[in-house]
């Protein structure tokens, strides 16, 4: 909302100090986003005196005219307007001014005679429709004078945020209210004076005798009036009218439209200006009716668009057709033109909600829509009404014929309200005096009285105040007004508060935790994701569901959630890879969401994912650093492992069926239990290729749920060794299907009590020293009992029962 | 010449041939050929029984005491030597101490959640639990339990993406939905009273949508961080303190806040919280574009009606609610200047925190 403050202190005392009054209005709530001194795109326009004028020698109806700007000499301007003539005051711009729509002013020639400067009309200077002949000012215009001070008379316009729950702060007498409740002084409001006009206005026959009124859903419409205002002349505004409406934020577009805009700004009440011609039907009467629309009915509005409507929707309808969309924007068959003389005045109110979904479904927001969606008070629109209709008369010299019509079906009740002193000062942890507390609540519009309990204030709202439902809207206002920075900070006083962690937290900070100590580094990226990605990461056969859609994207890059957290974060290693940086350990704690028929909600899971590429650093002076591979993000999610203390890890191969999206051969689920917490492998090189990275890349991605499900919260103590151990080393050639896992099994069962620890050291394949197909795997196997020492013999007898038992199960031989 | 003068030649031979050993190598060799099995002086010993009887004890003297000089100018050796050999291997050890160290690479925090961790502290030290709710949420927790019904006018405040809702219903607003990307945490409120004993002293911190093209200033998601206090005697005046005191903790000691009223759907009496810029101290610069002050957060008063809806008497419990974008907390904190690096995951970005 754009407030003149010329305009308001019209009716209320404005400080002078612009800083301070802008704070006081940020305080209370009326947030002030910009300030501007109107005149300011006016620079290098001044108020010129014609000196001569002269006929232009190469032209019929041009001329040259000499004109004093203030400065030393006299400066030459070509000028092509009719009405100009030796004498007059006129607007100047000199050579260097830029006038509205970027248009610079230059020293140039027109027809061999030079031009240093351009007289000026309304439209060019973004004052007005009026480009008849350049603008006339008044004799009294003090001669180079910049015009924007002439104009303004350094008026200000500040453009206030007003929030949704203020209607009454959309118009500039409810500002005047605000600003008199924030300073508690003096308002005045010139209503009653403008509708007193309209006895010396009124004449012809009674409008009731032709205009007929319906409203066929009071839901939709709590009031309508119409006046009739005749003999009009359509024709530029008057200064003082162009000169609001300007200053308001609306374009002057003529006497009529501007006094419809006036009063709204003046009052915050919206007007529609009908030409009655187009609404006259067969039998000569008039008949308004405001009725749903129908689905697909068509209707083009005043800003020429053609639009489908929807019963949701309201029109002003004749029995012909709609004629305006209720409560949003007129229609361009019944727009005031030139040659309207006879004009239907609306001054209605609409329901909030429909004018709402209407604005929003057509995405059509005006300065109506705009009010009425925030409530339009629905008492004072006869006033106002006649208030425009005099105003209207007064500025095309027309006459308003008697009398209005009005139906009402739904009259505004005032809330009464209790307002309990005590109470509210002990919320607001204050001591706020009762006298202020009624002084302020009676001057922003309130009726306050005393009841028999002294604490408690009875307080009827008033219907421009739609918020005013309940106490609490009531304090709201008392504590705004009197200033909450007036109010002591204090800490809650309560004796039961603890602050707990969740298992939830905890496990993600040992994630976290874990994960940057393996040197991951954390990244966030997008949730959303394209259509194609899970296919592009050849993950559609993992059962990811259905993917949620956005009903309204950004764009189609960005238009499904995502399913699976891999596609993000390869988009962020080549982002690293094509940026420069080759070593790159990212991972990212997330949610992803799949969708199924039927249900409303989505789900949605907690994953980790982690992709590394590269290496961990660049070789060192004092170490070589060898790339990823596979064993890498295994090894991360074995930290993890172990810091969660998960039980009965293990990691199954997972084929090219179960798992496309990685390299096969690489690419395992991780277990614990039977538990699947994910999956760790090296990426498809297919898939790092669909995302524009260089593989390999190695990646995991483990489901949170499932990690803090299997998360142990303690461990078990396990008695320090304190006799010693003897280690055995042991190399097998086994065939290459055999795995490590297996290897451990057969050892670990095999060793009885004695075996304390298997750990596998090498893996060696030569055709020819180890064979074809098969593969040697030394293992070093620790024996300790733990209550005495071993001797040799027991462990000979032991080691030799192993290597027995693998050699049965797994057609192991000794190498020796 | 008399063994006597015989042990005296050795022994002057040895302690010389000692004194100029550099190296225990070189000490050893003169150890072994003195004393050791076929040494020089042990030759002397074994022959004492050719000794005639009368010179027995002079010699047997004699050479005992040379064994003893010997021995114990070979130990004095040793220890010279051993110093010397330890300094000069110690010398030859010398490192550049500015040349890199050998670690493993730790890993970094993401900004935004490092943030939230501080925030999380500073809440969890005031006795607050954290919690947190779905990204995907239905029109009632994000707006309707928060006292803003269909069409009211404060939800064309944010623009909201809407999902396509699979269970078939439909909205009343073409392009809308019964089910969207939360525009804020807020929902978490409505989560917590429903679920939780009271009293609730509890931050939700997530991610959020809303329909903003990514720029410099703007990404279509962020983090914000909610938070809830539903008690007896909760006062305007303890929310003041406590975002006081948050804010403090934040950003330094030195700071200030301010409270301009607001509107929030939600809360009542609701206010938009400034903290006194930084850099120029309230004086008004470039970074808070001349205020002095920069935005962090709204808050107020828990709405009745919002207590209501989750079943708690307004008239026995008040509470206060606050939200702040976590995203604008660390662009004032580090001067980030384009938040869509947060989003880009490079590396160079990364590691610097």
């Amino acid at each position: 909302m754009k407030l003149s403050l010329k305009w308001v202190n019209d009716y209320v005392n404005v400080p002078d100090d612009l800083g301070a009054f802008c704070d006081r209005l940020d305080l209370t709530g009326t947030g002030v986003e910009g300030v501007e001194k109107l005149g300011d795109a006016l620079d290098g326009v001044v108020v010129g005196h014609v000196l001569t004028c002269e006929d232009h020698p190469d032209s019929d109806h041009m001329h040259v005219v000499s004109v004093d700007v203030g400065a030393d000499e006299p400066v030459q301007v070509v000028c092509g307007a009719p009405n100009i003539a030796a004498g007059i005051k006129v607007p100047v711009a000199c050579v260097g001014a830029v006038l509205p729509g970027d248009f610079k002013i230059k020293k140039s020639k027109l027809r061999g005679v030079v031009s240093c400067g351009m007289c000026c009309s309304r439209r060019e200077l973004g004052q007005g429709t009026d480009h008849e002949g350049i603008w006339v000012l008044p004799d009294d215009a003090p001669t180079g004078a910049p015009f924007s001070e002439y104009l303004g008379e350094g008026d200000t316009v500040l453009d206030l945020e007003i929030t949704p729950n203020r209607p009454d702060c959309l118009s500039v007498t409810g500002l005047a209210r605000e600003v008199g409740a924030m300073y508690q002084s003096a308002v005045s409001c010139p209503l009653q004076d403008d509708m007193d006009k309209l006895a010396a206005l009124t004449a012809g026959n009674d409008v009731a005798d032709s205009v007929r009124l319906e409203i066929a859903d009071p839901d939709r419409c709590q009031r309508y009036t119409a006046r009739v205002i005749e003999g009009v002349k359509v024709g530029p505004s008057p200064d003082w009218l162009a000169e609001r409406v300007t200053a308001a934020g609306a374009r002057s577009i003529n006497n009529v439209v501007d006094v419809t805009n006036y009063i709204m700004f003046l009052y915050g009440q919206p007007l529609h200006a009908f030409d009655y011609d187009t609404l006259v039907g067969d039998d000569g009467m008039v008949d308004v009716i405001v009725r749903p629309a129908r689905d697909g009915e068509e209707f083009t509005t005043l800003d020429g668009t053609d639009r489908v409507l929807t019963s949701d929707m309201t029109v002003i309808a004749t029995p012909k057709e709609a004629v305006a969309l209720a409560g949003v924007m007129g229609g361009l068959t019944s727009e005031v033109e030139d040659h309207t003389t006879t004009i239907l005045l609306e001054s209605a109110t609409f329901s909030r909600a429909h004018t709402s979904r209407t604005s929003r479904n057509l995405g059509l927001i005006s300065e109506a829509s705009m009010r009425y969606e925030r409530g339009v008070d629905d008492v004072p629109i006869a006033d106002i009404s006649a208030a425009a209709a005099a105003l209207m008369a007064e500025v095309s010299g027309g006459t308003v014929r008697p009398g209005i019509v009005d139906l009402y079906p739904v009259r505004s009740e005032r809330a009464s309200l209790r307002f309990r002193q005590g109470r509210f000062n002990a919320m607001m942890g204050a001591d706020i005096p009762s006298d202020f507390i009624v002084d302020v609540l009676e001057r922003i519009g309130c009726e306050v009285g005393r009841t028999s309990d002294d604490d408690v204030l009875s307080v009827v709202a008033p219907t421009f105040r739609p918020d005013l439902e309940r106490e609490i809207d009531l304090y709201e206002e008392v504590v705004r007004l009197w200033g909450m920075d007036r109010i002591e900070p204090t800490l809650p006083a309560s004796p039961q508060r603890v602050g707990l962690r969740e298992a939830r937290e905890v496990v993600r900070d040992l994630v976290n935790g874990t994960l940057r100590a393996s040197g991951m580094n954390e990244t966030m990226t997008y949730s959303f994701a394209e259509p194609g990605d899970v296919e592009a990461a050849r993950m559609d056969a993992l059962g990811l569901g259905e993917a949620v859609r956005l009903i309204n994207p950004l764009n189609a890059d960005q238009s499904v959630m995502r399913q699976t957290m891999l596609p993000g974060l390869l988009r962020s290693v080549s982002y690293n890879q094509h940026h420069g940086t080759k070593n790159i350990q990212l991972y990212e704690i997330g949610t992803v969401f799949s969708g199924a028929e039927g249900r409303k909600k989505p789900k949605e899971r907690a994953k980790v994912a982690g992709v590394l590429a590269g290496a961990m650093r660049e070789d060192a002076w004092n170490a070589k650093q060898s790339p990823f591979d596979f064993f890498d993000g295994k090894g991360v999610v074995e930290n993890l492992a172990r810091e969660l203390a998960l039980p009965k890890v293990r990691f199954k191969e997972l084929s090219a069926d179960e798992a496309p999206h990685l390299q096969p051969g690489r690419a395992a689920e991780v277990l614990s239990g039977g538990t699947v917490l994910g999956w760790v492998g090296e990426v498809h090189p297919l898939v790092a290729a669909a995302f524009d990275a260089e593989a390999p890349v190695v990646a995991f991605e483990l489901d949170m749920g499932a990690l803090e499900k299997a998360h142990r919260p303690a461990r078990d103590y396990v008695d320090v060794p304190t006799f010693p151990a003897i280690s055995i080393d042991q190399a097998f050639v086994v065939d290459n299907d055999v795995t490590a896992e297996r290897m451990s099994q057969v050892m670990t069962s095999a060793g009885g009590k004695l075996l304390e620890s298997v750990a596998l050291f090498d893996v060696y394949r030569d055709d020819e020293r180890v064979g074809a197909g098969k593969k040697s795997m030394a293992f070093k196997l620790t024996y300790r009992a733990a209550d005495r020492t071993l001797t040799s013999d027991e462990v000979d007898a032991a080691h030799e029962r192993l290597v027995k038992k693998v050699a049965g199960a797994t057609g192991a031989e000794v190498r020796s | 010449m008399s063994l006597v003068d015989e042990l005296s030649a050795l022994a002057e031979e040895t302690l010389s041939s000692i004194s100029g050993a550099s190296t225990s190598v070189e000490l050893e060799a003169i150890r072994v050929a003195v004393l050791g099995k076929s040494g020089s002086l042990t030759g002397y010993l074994r022959s004492m029984g050719q000794v005639p009887k009368e010179e027995r004890a002079e010699v047997g003297k004699t050479v005992n005491a040379t064994r003893v000089k010997v021995e114990s100018a070979l130990e004095e050796a040793k220890a010279r030597i051993s110093a010397a050999e330890l300094a000069s291997s110690i010398d030859a050890a010398a490192v550049d101490v500015t040349l890199p160290g050998r670690a493993q690479q730790i890993g970094t925090r993401h900004l935004i959640n490092g943030m939230v961790d501080e925030i999380a502290q500073v809440f969890l030290g005031l006795g607050y639990s954290v919690i947190e709710g779905p990204e995907v949420e239905t029109d009632y927790y994000n707006f309707e339990a928060l006292n803003a019904p269909p069409d009211h006018p404060s939800r064309s405040m944010q623009d909201t993406f809407y999902v396509l809702d699979r269970s078939g219903d439909a909205s009343a607003v073409k392009g809308e939905s019964d089910v969207l990307l939360r525009t804020q945490t807020s929902g978490a409120q409505v989560h917590a009273m429903e679920d939780r004993e009271l009293p609730i002293y509890v931050i939700a911190p997530g991610k959020v949508y809303r329909r903003d093209v990514a720029d410099p200033s703007h990404l279509p998601q962020f983090h914000q961080v909610e938070g809830l206090v539903v008690d007896k005697g909760i006062t305007f005046g303890d929310l003041k303190g406590t975002l006081d005191f948050v804010c403090k903790q934040l950003f330094g000691p030195d700071r200030r806040t301010r409270f301009r009223a607001h509107y929030f759907p939600f809360t009542e009496p609701s206010a938009e919280v400034d903290v006194s810029c930084g850099i120029c101290h309230g004086e008004g610069c470039r970074m808070c574009k001349g205020t002095g002050w920069l935005e962090i957060l709204g808050c107020g008063m828990v709405d009745p009606n919002v207590l209501s809806m989750s079943g708690i008497d307004p008239e026995v419990y008040s509470g206060f609610a606050f939200g702040m974008g976590v995203e604008r907390i660390a662009c004032l904190k580090y001067d980030v200047p384009d938040l869509r690096m947060l989003l880009e995951g490079d590396m160079r970005f990364l590691r610097q925190f």
